[in-house]
């Protein structure tokens, strides 16, 4: 059993291209699965999607663990998550970056390639739709598919469902990613902070599931507990606030999806970073252009 | 305290917190965000299913920092009724909101909310309208507008988007003559607070209808939320007007009214359609427009449709627009 884990942001297309690998698979002859990591993820959100590979029918249902294939569709995501969980030991990884696989530190040391699919998506699809190119690189790495077997996949699933064109150039940017792929070993130096997490039995659950505000294992539960999913993670552009030209008009604190404007004693107003999502309202709002959206999610 | 009437009026603390799941640039985050904020602590929210219950209530967490209850699709009205009853019962006393969607209000949960609005329950409803099933993954829903694209009004060759007219809703509300109903836009700020303290500190049943523009449902980009909301306006797609105590009024009435393919033109849902269905569309605008605002100020964008001006709507007596 081969099994691969996808980290990508919703909208990024892991789900597709997990979809794609497993139907490689089944061309090359053997049983495969796919499925997304079931959540309430929107667009932006770091998201998950899983693939099963073997040669005998696979009966287990469950999401993937333990994978043998890590495959990382968006860079910035390695600083947010541990996305290395759980991976084996002489398990692989395919990042989508610029940098050497030396470069990249995932926390183990293992077999890394690192591929820059959002330039070659740019390039053949003229959109940051990166799951194709990828998978020409996971072709690369993986005997378990030849890139012959991955091109067919994606001219028939991306031909069935965006028509000929649009198939005929993901296939052509899974060929050139996977002539740019580079292969080496990645370090291992960043800690694992695992999430905590509440798993309750059925006696900690109280009656009718009415949760009040506490702490449960370390995690905030009950009315206002969301506060501690940062969802400033989402971001890649980040606002920048020109105190001197703001009128205090507080259209922007009105305007703001996630609250993370804050409004100060003096009508100013302040970004909590932590949560802001980087759509860019705020500036779109604002009467007298004292906030623009510069690229990239930090701070 | 004195009435809440503009932005500054507004409290700073937050009922609905930072951290939920919604897409960013979400409209409907906007309005829960705002609506929470004027109704204060002392508020009961209920919300059925929808994106919602989703984004901001997985269990064990919530962002809601008052008390929240979820339970099916079709009943906000049944529940929220429930709710007052339990509190009347215990002698307390709090706002009880029901946060619905379109297909909760439009659609599937249309008898449950007849039922209170008669009944005239003392509940506040707010419909959180993104014309169409955005959590289940774009389906139509009654009010989803002409010519939209979502997947169950696909564009093909023979059809090409959605082709009924969206559902006037607020027409059957003011069939039940509640004490209080208006309708909100996100991008009409003072107008927005005053109508949600109105509806607060009135009894009896009390209906909100605010346009939540839906960044994957519409396929708009995120930081154009409030500008489409706003077009919505200009562009007689969305109209804001109240019905308070019988007597209805238009709250803000735009300048002149600007061509629909402004609108249309953000929006992927509105990319395929071609120019017979802008002029219907653009027509059907013109005889809303003109019962809304009157038509004694000809509208440029309208002078093709000669007859419209003279189209009366069915129930114009009833929604008392004269």
């Amino acid at each position: 059993m081969f099994e691969v884990r996808f980290h990508g942001r919703g909208g990024q297309g892991a789900v597709m291209a997990a979809q794609t690998l497993a139907e490689a698979a089944v061309i090359e002859g053997r049983h495969a699965q796919a499925f997304p990591y079931f959540g309430a993820e929107r667009r932006g959100a770091p998201v998950m999607a899983f693939a099963r590979i073997a040669d005998r029918k696979i009966s287990i249902k469950s999401q993937v663990y333990e994978p043998d294939l890590l495959v990382v569709l968006d860079e910035s995501l390695l600083d947010i998550e541990p996305v290395a969980r759980g991976l084996k030991p002489g398990g692989k990884a395919v990042i989508n970056t610029r940098k050497l696989p030396t470069e990249i530190d995932l926390g183990m040391e293992v077999e890394c390639a690192t591929v820059p699919a959002t330039s070659i998506a740019m390039e053949y699809l003229k959109a940051p739709i990166v799951n194709t190119a990828i998978l020409g690189a996971v072709a690369m790495v993986c005997d378990l598919f030849s890139m012959g077997s991955m091109q067919q996949a994606i001219e028939n699933r991306f031909g069935g469902k965006f028509g000929e064109a649009a198939a005929r150039a993901n296939a052509a940017a899974a060929a050139a990613a996977y002539s740019q792929t580079l292969r080496g070993r990645c370090k291992g130096n960043r800690p694992f902070v695992p999430r905590r997490v509440w798993l309750p039995d059925w006696r900690d659950i109280p009656i009718g599931n009415t949760l009040g505000e506490g702490v449960k294992d370390g995690v905030t539960v009950g009315p206002g507990g969301a506060k501690q999913n940062l969802t400033g993670s989402w971001r890649v552009q980040t606002p920048r606030y020109d105190k001197e030209k703001c009128v205090r008009c507080l259209r922007c604190w009105f305007s703001c999806p996630e609250g993370c404007i804050k409004r100060e004693e003096d009508e100013y107003v302040r970004w909590d970073l932590n949560y802001c999502k980087g759509c860019g309202i705020c500036a779109q709002v604002c009467p007298v252009k004292a906030i623009d959206m510069m690229k990239g999610g930090s701070r | 305290m004195s009435e809440m009437q503009t932005i500054k009026d507004m409290p700073t603390n937050d009922m609905f917190i930072s951290g939920h799941g919604a897409c960013a640039g979400c409209g409907m985050a906007v309005a829960v965000k705002n609506i929470m904020r004027i109704l204060g602590a002392d508020t009961t929210v209920y919300v059925p299913a929808s994106c919602l219950v989703v984004i901001s209530a997985m269990y064990p967490t919530s962002n809601f920092r008052t008390p929240y209850l979820f339970t099916a699709f079709e009943n906000t009205g049944a529940v929220t009724t429930g709710i007052r009853a339990a509190q009347r019962r215990r002698g307390l006393s709090s706002t009880v909101v029901g946060l619905a969607g379109d297909g909760g209000t439009f659609d599937i949960g249309l008898q449950a909310l007849s039922g209170a609005a008669e009944r005239n329950e003392d509940i506040l409803y707010v419909c959180l309208d993104n014309e169409g099933y955005m959590n289940t993954g774009i389906q139509r829903s009654g009010a989803t507008p002409f010519g939209a694209w979502t997947t169950t009004t696909p564009v093909g060759t023979n059809v090409e988007g959605k082709r009924e007219f969206k559902k006037d809703l607020m027409a059957i509300i003011a069939a039940h003559d509640p004490p209080y109903a208006a309708s909100l836009s996100i991008a009409h700020f003072n107008d927005f607070v005053k109508k949600v303290e109105k509806a607060k500190n009135k009894k009896g049943f009390r209906f909100l209808h605010v346009m939540t523009p839906c960044v994957p449902g519409w396929r708009s980009d995120p930081s154009m939320t409030v500008e489409i909301a706003r077009l919505a306006v200009e562009t007689g797609m969305w109209t804001l007007y109240e019905l308070d105590e019988g007597s209805a009024r238009t709250t803000y009435k735009p300048q002149t009214m600007l061509p629909v393919t402004d609108y249309l033109k953000l929006q992927g849902r509105f990319r395929h359609m071609e120019n017979d269905d802008i002029a219907k569309l653009q027509e059907w605008l013109c005889a809303k427009w003109y019962m809304h605002y009157g038509n004694d100020i000809e509208q440029p964008v309208c002078a093709v449709f000669e007859k419209v001006k003279r189209v009366r709507h069915p129930h114009e007596e009833q929604l008392h627009f004269i």
